[in-house]
């Protein structure tokens, strides 16, 4: 009997990547990237990764580097077109994208025979993850 | 005759979802002018492929990865 799965929490977990200009100080950068993310609403706080500056790998506009952020948070998707909204307008961040970070849930690890069975078979295995 | 399957790359180092954020594995699978390699010169498998194809454009998108490489001027 097949089962249909029902969502009881409508809640994602996303994971979000920030290019913020690097003629800001660090300090306007953290006091931006709280702003933003305060937007979320969030339940428990985000995960946040600083790269910090780097260099980008092509001009976008007139920068050539780039401060990059990385967030993961779990939100009602229904938040997400008002938060992108503020997101592009917002000047210092030159450039952002934001995917379902789920993953992790996917596939269980494979064990060793598995996966050569695998390499055997040329198979097609469903795709996981999308925007 | 038939040749012989080369074994997938990223299968065998124990990669199991391919990280649009790790750019120098990605680099392994663009050509010297930033295309992304076909699977049937790097061994990768289906599966892997479509997930390496989706994380290079992503990587792209956010300056990680060029989208032409090499080009003068």
């Amino acid at each position: 009997m097949a089962k249909l799965k029902i969502r009881r929490n409508p809640t994602r977990r996303y994971e979000v990547v920030y290019i913020f200009d690097t003629a800001l100080e660090d300090a306007v950068i953290a006091e931006k990237l709280e702003k933003i993310q305060s937007l979320l609403a969030l339940g428990e706080p985000a995960e946040i990764e600083h790269w910090g500056r780097r260099e980008l790998a092509y001009k976008i506009g007139r920068h050539e580097n780039g401060y990059y952020i990385i967030s993961r948070f779990v939100t009602d998707p229904k938040t997400l077109p008002e938060f992108e909204r503020a997101l592009k307008l917002e000047d210092a961040v030159i450039r952002h994208l934001i995917t379902l970070y789920e993953h992790e849930l996917g596939a269980p690890e494979l064990s060793d025979e598995e996966m050569a069975l695998r390499r055997r078979s040329d198979d097609d295995d469903d795709d996981d993850d999308e925007e | 005759m038939a040749r012989q399957k080369k074994p997938c790359p990223i299968t065998e180092a124990g990669i199991r979802y391919v990280d649009y954020k790790d750019d120098r594995l990605l680099a392994r699978f663009i050509t010297d002018y930033g295309k992304i390699l076909p699977s049937r010169l790097s061994g990768v498998d289906a599966r892997h492929q479509r997930q390496l194809s989706r994380a290079i454009k992503r990587a792209r998108f956010l300056a990680l990865l060029p989208y032409v490489k090499g080009q003068t001027g």
